[in-house]
C-alpha cells in the first residue's frame, strides 16, 4: 500500500466515484480520525493524513451489509453513517452536512456502489480485468475429478440426463448414479425428491467402494407418500457396495424439524419403506438459527471483548456448539464410510446447505487429496458451487436487502470447521490459515466470479468463466503465501478429529482480527520457513566446501586412492 | 492366599519382584491383582502383583499393554508405578456390599476391598481389582498405601532414606549415577559467588550480596545469601529486620538494563514503623538506580487472588477436566471452565506481571512487590516479570535458575503447598502449577521464544510428586538443613563438613530421564543466543512478501496496526456504545473513555513485530488465553487426538532443526580440518545422540511422516492411567453421591458407614 497517496491504487477498470475531505472515521479502538474518504466502484478508501504513519482503511464495498444514516444533523452540523459489514465489524463515519442540498452525500454514492444489484449496476467482478497466469476456472473439471475417484466403474456411471439442467436446475450437469438405474427412472426419482435433487455420488472409498451420496429430502408429506423408484434407487446405492448390507441415511436436521417438514410436503425416509436403511438425525439447526448465532457472536467479539464472562458469553452465542454438531455429523459420516465400510446418503431439506457442509467435511476427513490447496479448491467447486449452494442468496452480493431471511453464514461455518480440523492436525493440510481467511474475504469482496450466482446453471448463463476472474487464479498465482510449510502428505490417512468442546476454539484469527490488541501471526510457520532457509544456506556451504575438498585432493596426487572425505547425502523432505 | 484360581485368564506364575531404589523397602504386597486398562470392559486388563514400598505403589506384570502407545519412561519409576507422594486419595470399594471408603493413615477398614482406586496429584486415576487376590493381603496393601502416602513427618519422606543411603556406600559413590548438584552448569543461588555473578550479569552495580543470614541466624525463611542496595549497611538491615513479617527484609530480584530494580519484600509488621521504613527502603533503592528513579510498590495481596482462591480454582478445573463424565460436561464446558476461575487467575497473574513490566520498562522506575509473607504470590509475579523482560530466563538453564532464585531460595513453602504430609489441607495451593500455566500461555503465544517445551513444563510439575529432590521437599533452605542434621543424627550418617544432606535438585534431569528422552525438552523453534538463529538476508526473503496482485482486504489489519504505533492520545469505546443500531450522532461521549498508559504501552508493543530476544508481553485478551491441554487433558482418552495435536508440528520442526544441526556440525568439521594436512579427522556425519532433537531427520520418506504413536497426549498416554469409575457401569456421580468436587476425605469417610 502506497501510504503517500490520498487515493487508493486502483485495480483495472476500477474508477473513483466520489471523494470527500474532512470525513471523520470513528475508530472503536483509537477514537475519531479525520481524513479523506474515497469511494470507487469497488472499494471504500479512507485515509487519515494527520497521523504518522498514515491511517488507512481499505475495504471492498462487497463486505458492506448495510449503510445507515444515524440520527439527524447534530449541533455541529455533522451527519453520521454506520456501516455494518459482513466480515464481523462495523464502521462509523461522520461528516459535515452538505451545504448544497442538491449534491449527494458521498454515502449515498457509496450505497449505490455497495449495492449494485439493487441499483441496476453490474457487480464489479464483471468489470475487473486483471490477467493471471492461470485460468482459475479450469481448476475443477467434474469428469477429471470423478476419474480420479475411479468413476465410472462397474457400479457407477456418469449420466448426461441433467446436461441442460432439465431434471434439476440446481444440480451440475455431470451426475454420478448407480449403473443399473436408467435415466428415465432418475426422472421419476427426481419427482419424489425436493427440487428434483436426487441422490448422487459425491465420493467413493477407493478400497471398500462405500460411497457418500447426497440429495434433498423425500417428498413424503403428511400422508407418508412412498416412491417405489426412490426405494429401488436407494437399494441400488446400497447394492453398489458389496461390503455392507446396510445403508445409512444421515438427515442433517433435528428430528423435530424433519417431521415438521412433512407439513410442507417434505419429510424423511421411513425405515419401513427403505429396508436395510437406518436413518440418523444429526440435529443441525437451520440457516435462521445460524444467522442469529453469528449475530450474537459479533456482539460478543466486536469491537471489544468484555474482560469478565468471556467464556460464558461465548457459550451463550452457541456458535461453537453449532460448529461441534456439524463436525460431529461429518465425523459420523466419515466413520461409517471408513470404519463401517457402509455407504451413506446425506440430506437435509433442500440439500444445499447442511448437506454441503457435511459431505465436504466428511470428504476432507476421508480423502487427503482435498487437504491440498488445489484439492480443496476442487472440493469447494464440487460440493458447494456445482451442487448449488446458493451463495448469491446466502451472502446477498450487491443486494441492499440486509434483512433477507435467505442470508446465512453456512459457508463461513464450514470454513470455521475446516480451521478447527487444521488446528488438531497442524501438519495434515497443505494450506494455511491465511488461505481460509482469503477465501472468506473474497467470498464477500465481489472481486472474483467464483462465489457469484446460486447454481451451475446460472453461472453458465451469466458466462462467469468468460466474464469474470476466478479466485483460484489469484490464489494459485502466489501459492507460497497460502502454503503450510509443515504439511506432511498423510497420503491415505483418514483424519478423525476429536469433536469436543475441549478442543474447539473460537477462531480468533478471523473473528477478532480487527482488534489492534491482537497480534496476528503464524510464528510456527514463520520459524519453519526460517529453518528451511537456514538449511538451504548450510547445504550450499557444505556443498561448496565439499567441492573444494574434492578439487584439492584431485590436484594433489601424491596420495594414493580416493579421498576419504565423504559427505553423507543431505536429505530433503519437504 | 493363592488358592482360588479358577478363572481364565491364567495369572502368570513367573516370579514378580519389585525393582527397588537404594533405601527402598517393600512394606506389603498382594498377587493376582488386575490393573484396569480398558475403557468399557475388562478386556486388556493386566494381571500382576501390587506392592507398597516406602516410596511407591508398584504394579509388576509380565503382560504388555494392549494398545500401541507411547509413554516417556522415568528412571526412578516402573511403567505402572506411582510414587506415594503422588497419591492424593486412596479409595477402597467393595461392590458386593456396595461400600466404599476413603482411606487415611492409621485407619481401619471394615470390609474386604474388591477394588482400589488411586486418585493422583498428577490427575491420573488408577484402578486395581482384587477379584482373584487374597482378601486379607489386598486389605493390608490398601491400608499400607493409605498409611505410607501420609507421612507424619518430613523425614519420613522417601528422599531422606534414599539420600541417606549414599553416605553408607563407599564414600563418594553416586547413587543411581547421580552426583547431586555437582555436574550442573547452573547456579543454585546458595553461594555468594552465584549472586555476584547475577549482579554482574544484570549490571546491578549499586547492589551487593549480604550475608547477615549465614547460618540462618536472622531469619529462618530467608536464604543465607541475598542481595541488597549498597547504601544499606548490614547494621541498618539488622535494625530493620524485626519490623518485617518473619524478618523478611526486601530482597533484590533483578535489574533492568535501564537501571530499574525489581525487589520483593514482606509487609511491615509494625504500623508505627511503616512510613519511616518505607522511606528508608525506597530511598536506598532509589540511590541504587543510576538515574535515581522513583520506586513504586505493588501490593500483591490486594490485587491478586489468594492461595485458597487458587486452590479452589485448581480443584474445580481438575474436577471438570478429569472427574466429570466426558459427554455430560460438554454442553456447559465453557461456562464450567469460566466458573472454575482458573483461567481468570492465570490471566490476573499475567496481567499484573505485565503491568510491572510496564513500570520497569516503560516508566523506568524500580518496583517493589509486596506480599504479607513474600513467599507465594511474589514468587509467581517476580518470575513472570523476569521471564517477560529477560531472554536469559527463557533458556533452559536460565529458567531453572529463575525457579531456584525466586522459589526455592526465596522460601516458597513447597512442603506445605504440595501438602506432602497431607495434614495441612488449608496450606495446600498450586502456586507453582499456576506459574507453569502462565509460562505455558506465553509459550503458546510465542512458541519460538523459549528453549524448552510444554513437555518440559509438564514433567517439571510431575517431579513435584517424586519426593527426592531438594527443589520441592522443603519450605525453605533452612528447613532442609535442620531436617538433614536431625536425620543424619538419628541414623548416624557421617555428614563430614556438610551442612545438609546432598538432596539433588530436580534440575539434574539424568536422574529421571535418558538423554534421548531429555531431548523432548528442547524446542526446535527456539530463537536464542546459542540456537540456530537465522537473522540474515536469506530469511528476510521468506517474510511475507508484498503480493503481486492486489487483494485489497489484506491491508486492513496492518494499516490499523500502523496507526497504533504513534503515540497520540487514543480512546477506547465500550462494546455496547459502538453497535451501530445504538449509535448516537453525537460521539463526544466516546472521548470520555481514555485508554490507560499501560494499555497504550501494551498496544504499541503489539503493533510492532515481536523481538523474541527482547521484551515479551503476553496478549491479555480473555480470548487469547487457552486451556493447557497437554497438562490438564493428557490422561483423558476421549480428548486424545490420534496422530494429531501440536506434537505433529513439533515432530516436523524437530526433524528440520536436526537436519540444520547436522549440517552445521559438518561445516564445523570442515572448517576444523586443515585442508592441507594429511588428515585423519575425516568429517563424518555427526553422531545422532549428540543431537538436541528428539525426532531425528530421517533418510527415508516414512520417517518424515507422522509416526503412528503420536497423539495429542504425547509423550504421555491415557492407557491405564485414567480409569474413571463410571467406566464399569456405575456412573461416577452416583458413586460420589452428589459430592461435587474431588472426593474430600470427610465426605467419603462419612459415607462409608
Amino acid at each position: 500500500m502506497d501510504s503517500n497517496k490520498e487515493e487508493p491504487q486502483l485495480l483495472p477498470k476500477e474508477s473513483v466515484q466520489d471523494m470527500a475531505k474532512d470525513v471523520t472515521y470513528i475508530c472503536p479502538y483509537i477514537g475519531a480520525l479525520r481524513g479523506t474518504l474515497t469511494v470507487t466502484n469497488y472499494r471504500l478508501f479512507f485515509r487519515c493524513m494527520d497521523r504518522e504513519p498514515a491511517f488507512v482503511l481499505d475495504l471492498p464495498l462487497g463486505v458492506v451489509s448495510r449503510v445507515e444514516k444515524i440520527g439527524g444533523a447534530s449541533s455541529r452540523g455533522e451527519v453520521s453513517y454506520g456501516l455494518v459489514c459482513k466480515d464481523i465489524r462495523n464502521l462509523r463515519f461522520a461528516h459535515k452536512q452538505m451545504e448544497d442540498s442538491l449534491r449527494k452525500s458521498i454515502f449515498e454514492i457509496l450505497m449505490k456502489f455497495a449495492f449494485p444489484v439493487s441499483n441496476g449496476l453490474p457487480i464489479f467482478a464483471f468489470e475487473y480485468g486483471q490477467v493471471y497466469p492461470e485460468n482459475g476456472w479450469k481448476v475443477y473439471d467434474a469428469q477429471a475429478e470423478y476419474k480420479r475417484q475411479g468413476i465410472p466403474n462397474e457400479s457407477w456411471r456418469i449420466t448426461k440426463v441433467n446436461d441442460h439442467y432439465e431434471v434439476c436446475d440446481t444440480y451440475p450437469s455431470n451426475l454420478v448414479v448407480p449403473v443399473n438405474i436408467p435415466d428415465e427412472e432418475l426422472k421419476r426419482v427426481a419427482a419424489f425428491r425436493a427440487k428434483g435433487r436426487i441422490p448422487v455420488l459425491s465420493w467413493i472409498h477407493p478400497e471398500s467402494q462405500a460411497t457418500v451420496t447426497r440429495c434433498s429430502q423425500p417428498m413424503v408429506g403428511v400422508n407418508g407418500k412412498r416412491s417405489k423408484d426412490d426405494e429401488k434407487y436407494l437399494q441400488a446405492i446400497m447394492d453398489a457396495n458389496a461390503q455392507s448390507h446396510k445403508l445409512f441415511i444421515f438427515d442433517a436436521r433435528p428430528s423435530v424439524n424433519a417431521a415438521a417438514n412433512k407439513m410442507k410436503g417434505g419429510g424423511y425416509e421411513s425405515e419401513d419403506a427403505y429396508q436395510n436403511a437406518e436413518l440418523v438425525f444429526l440435529d443441525i439447526h437451520n440457516i435462521h438459527v445460524m444467522r442469529e448465532s453469528l449475530r450474537k457472536l459479533k456482539e460478543v467479539v466486536y469491537p471489544n471483548i468484555e474482560e469478565s464472562h468471556w467464556l460464558s458469553n461465548l457459550e451463550s452465542t452457541h456458535w461453537l456448539e453449532h460448529i461441534k454438531l456439524i463436525l460431529a455429523g461429518a465425523l459420523r459420516i466419515a466413520d461409517k464410510v471408513e470404519s463401517g465400510k457402509t455407504s451413506v446418503v446425506v440430506h437435509c431439506s433442500d440439500g444445499w446447505d447442511r448437506t454441503a457442509q457435511l459431505t465436504s467435511l466428511a470428504m476432507l476427513m476421508l480423502d487427503g487429496h482435498y487437504r491440498t490447496i488445489r484439492g480443496f479448491q476442487v472440493l469447494l467447486e464440487k460440493e458447494w458451487l456445482s451442487f448449488g449452494h446458493r451463495f448469491q442468496l446466502r451472502i446477498g452480493h450487491g443486494d441492499k436487502n440486509h434483512t433477507d431471511a435467505d442470508r446465512s453464514p453456512v459457508f463461513l461455518q464450514f470454513i470455521d470447521c475446516v480451521w478447527q480440523i487444521t488446528r488438531q492436525f497442524p501438519a495434515a493440510f497443505e494450506f494455511n490459515e491465511y488461505f481460509l481467511v482469503t477465501i472468506l474475504d473474497h467470498m464477500y469482496s465481489c472481486l472474483f466470479g467464483t462465489f457469484m450466482c446460486n447454481s451451475e446453471q446460472q453461472r453458465v448463463k451469466e458466462e462467469l468463466p468468460k466474464k469474470t476472474v476466478s479466485l483460484w487464479a489469484y490464489i494459485n498465482s502466489q501459492l507460497e503465501e497460502f502454503t503450510n510449510p509443515l504439511y506432511v502428505n498423510y497420503s491415505n490417512h483418514v483424519l478423525f478429529p476429536v469433536v469436543s468442546m475441549r478442543h474447539l476454539e473460537l477462531w480468533v484469527g478471523y473473528y477478532i482480527r480487527w482488534n489492534p490488541r491482537m497480534r496476528p501471526q503464524e510464528p510456527v510457520h514463520q520459524r519453519y520457513k526460517e529453518l528451511l532457509a537456514k538449511r538451504a544456506e548450510l547445504q550450499k556451504r557444505v556443498e561448496e566446501l565439499q567441492r573444494d575438498v574434492t578439487n584439492r585432493s584431485a590436484s594433489s596426487t601424491e596420495r594414493a586412492g580416493s579421498p576419504t572425505r565423504s559427505i553423507t547425502p543431505v536429505q530433503t523432505f519437504v | 492366599m493363592q488358592t482360588d484360581l479358577k478363572k481364565t485368564p491364567q495369572p502368570p506364575i513367573k516370579k514378580l519382584e519389585a525393582k527397588l531404589l537404594p533405601g527402598e523397602i517393600v512394606v506389603n504386597e498382594v498377587s493376582f491383582v488386575r490393573k484396569c486398562i480398558g475403557a468399557d470392559s475388562s478386556h486388556g486388563d493386566l494381571w500382576g502383583k501390587l506392592i507398597c514400598t516406602n516410596f511407591k505403589v508398584s504394579f509388576i506384570t509380565h503382560d504388555a499393554l494392549p494398545k500401541q502407545r507411547f509413554q516417556v519412561a522415568n528412571r526412578l519409576l516402573g511403567e505402572h508405578d506411582v510414587p506415594l507422594a503422588c497419591v492424593e486419595q486412596v479409595v477402597t470399594v467393595n461392590d458386593a456390599k456396595g461400600k466404599q471408603k476413603v482411606l487415611c493413615s492409621n485407619q481401619k477398614l471394615k470390609f474386604n476391598p474388591t477394588e482400589l482406586i488411586l486418585y493422583c496429584k498428577d490427575f491420573r486415576i488408577i484402578r486395581f481389582r482384587f477379584d482373584e487376590a487374597g482378601p486379607q493381603s489386598a486389605k493390608k496393601v490398601c491400608l499400607a498405601i493409605a498409611h505410607y502416602s501420609q507421612p507424619a513427618d518430613p523425614q519420613l519422606l522417601f528422599g531422606f532414606e534414599y539420600i541417606g543411603k549414599q553416605y553408607y556406600g563407599s564414600l563418594g559413590e553416586q547413587v543411581n549415577g547421580v552426583d547431586p548438584g555437582g555436574g550442573l552448569q547452573m547456579p543454585l543461588f546458595d553461594r555468594p559467588s552465584e549472586w555476584d555473578r547475577e549482579i554482574k550479569r544484570t549490571g546491578a552495580a549499586e547492589w551487593r550480596v549480604c550475608s547477615i543470614n549465614e547460618g540462618y541466624v536472622v531469619s529462618p525463611s530467608l536464604p543465607e545469601y541475598f542481595v541488597v542496595p549498597v547504601s544499606l549497611a548490614d547494621q541498618d538491615l539488622k535494625q530493620y529486620l524485626c519490623f518485617f513479617t518473619a524478618h523478611r527484609i526486601p530482597l533484590w530480584c533483578w535489574n533492568h538494563p535501564n537501571g530499574s530494580a525489581l525487589v520483593r519484600m514482606a509487609s511491615i509488621s509494625d504500623p508505627l514503623q511503616q512510613r519511616k521504613l518505607d522511606q528508608r527502603i525506597c530511598s536506598a533503592i532509589t540511590k541504587s538506580h543510576p538515574q535515581r528513579s522513583d520506586v513504586l510498590k505493588s501490593d500483591l495481596d490486594k490485587n491478586l487472588p489468594n492461595i485458597q482462591d487458587i486452590q479452589a480454582a485448581f480443584v474445580k478445573v481438575r474436577q471438570i477436566c478429569v472427574i466429570e463424565p466426558f459427554e455430560e460436561s460438554e454442553e456447559k464446558w465453557l461456562s464450567s471452565m469460566e466458573s472454575s476461575r482458573w483461567l481468570e487467575y492465570v490471566r490476573a497473574f499475567l496481567k499484573h506481571s505485565a503491568e510491572v513490566v510496564y513500570l520497569l520498562e516503560g516508566k523506568h522506575v524500580s518496583v517493589i512487590l509486596q506480599e504479607e509473607e513474600d513467599r507465594d504470590l511474589s514468587c509467581v509475579v517476580s518470575s513472570l516479570v523476569q521471564l517477560m523482560l529477560d531472554p536469559h530466563f527463557r533458556s533452559l538453564t536460565g529458567f531453572q535458575s529463575l525457579v531456584q532464585k525466586e522459589w526455592v531460595m526465596a522460601g516458597h513453602r513447597f512442603l506445605h503447598r504440595c501438602n506432602h504430609l497431607k495434614k495441612n489441607d488449608k496450606e495446600e495451593s498450586p502456586l507453582f502449577q499456576l506459574f507453569l500455566d502462565c509460562v505455558w500461555q506465553i509459550i503458546n503465544q510465542y512458541p519460538a521464544a523459549f528453549e524448552f517445551t510444554e513437555t518440559y513444563l509438564t514433567v517439571l510439575s510431575d517431579s513435584m510428586w517424586i519426593p527426592v529432590f531438594s527443589t520441592f521437599l522443603f519450605n525453605c533452605p533452612q528447613q532442609r538443613t535442620e531436617n538433614s542434621m536431625d536425620f543424619a543424627k538419628s541414623k548416624c550418617i557421617p555428614m563430614g563438613e556438610e551442612k545438609a544432606l546432598r538432596f539433588p535438585p530436580v534440575w539434574d534431569w539424568s536422574q529421571q530421564f535418558t538423554p534421548k528422552d531429555q531431548a523432548l525438552f528442547n524446542n526446535p523453534m527456539y530463537v536464542g543466543k546459542g540456537a540456530t538463529c537465522v537473522q540474515n538476508g536469506t530469511v528476510k526473503s521468506f517474510r511475507r512478501t508484498k503480493k503481486n496482485y492486489s487483494s485489497t482486504l489484506r491491508g486492513m489489519p496492518s494499516s490499523l496496526r500502523n496507526i497504533l504505533m504513534d503515540g497520540h492520545d487514543s480512546l477506547t469505546l465500550s462494546r455496547r456504545n459502538s453497535l451501530v443500531p445504538r449509535l448516537k450522532p453525537d460521539f463526544s461521549q466516546i472521548r470520555e473513555v481514555v485508554e490507560s498508559p499501560t494499555e497504550r504501552f501494551f498496544r504499541d508493543w503489539v503493533s510492532r513485530p515481536a523481538d523474541l530476544q527482547g521484551m515479551l508481553i503476553p496478549q491479555l485478551l480473555p480470548s487469547h488465553l487457552a486451556l493447557w491441554r497437554l497438562y490438564f487433558l493428557r490422561w483423558v482418552p476421549e480428548a486424545s487426538i490420534p496422530k494429531g495435536g501440536p506434537v505433529t508440528a513439533y515432530h516436523k520442526l524437530s526433524q528440520l532443526a536436526d537436519e540444520v544441526e547436522k549440517l552445521q556440525s559438518q561445516l564445523r568439521q570442515y572448517k576444523g580440518a586443515t585442508p592441507a594436512s594429511t588428515t585423519t579427522s575425516t568429517p563424518s556425519a555427526p553422531q545422532s545422540d549428540h543431537s538436541r532433537m528428539y525426532f531425528k531427520a530421517g533418510s527415508t520418506h516414512e520417517s518424515s511422516s507422522t509416526p503412528e504413536y503420536l497423539s495429542s497426549s504425547f509423550p504421555f498416554s491415557p492407557v491405564g492411567n485414567m480409569c474413571r469409575r463410571s467406566i464399569l457401569g456405575t456412573p461416577l456421580s452416583k458413586f460420589l453421591n452428589g459430592a461435587k468436587i474431588w472426593l474430600s476425605t470427610e465426605t467419603l469417610a462419612n459415607e462409608a458407614l
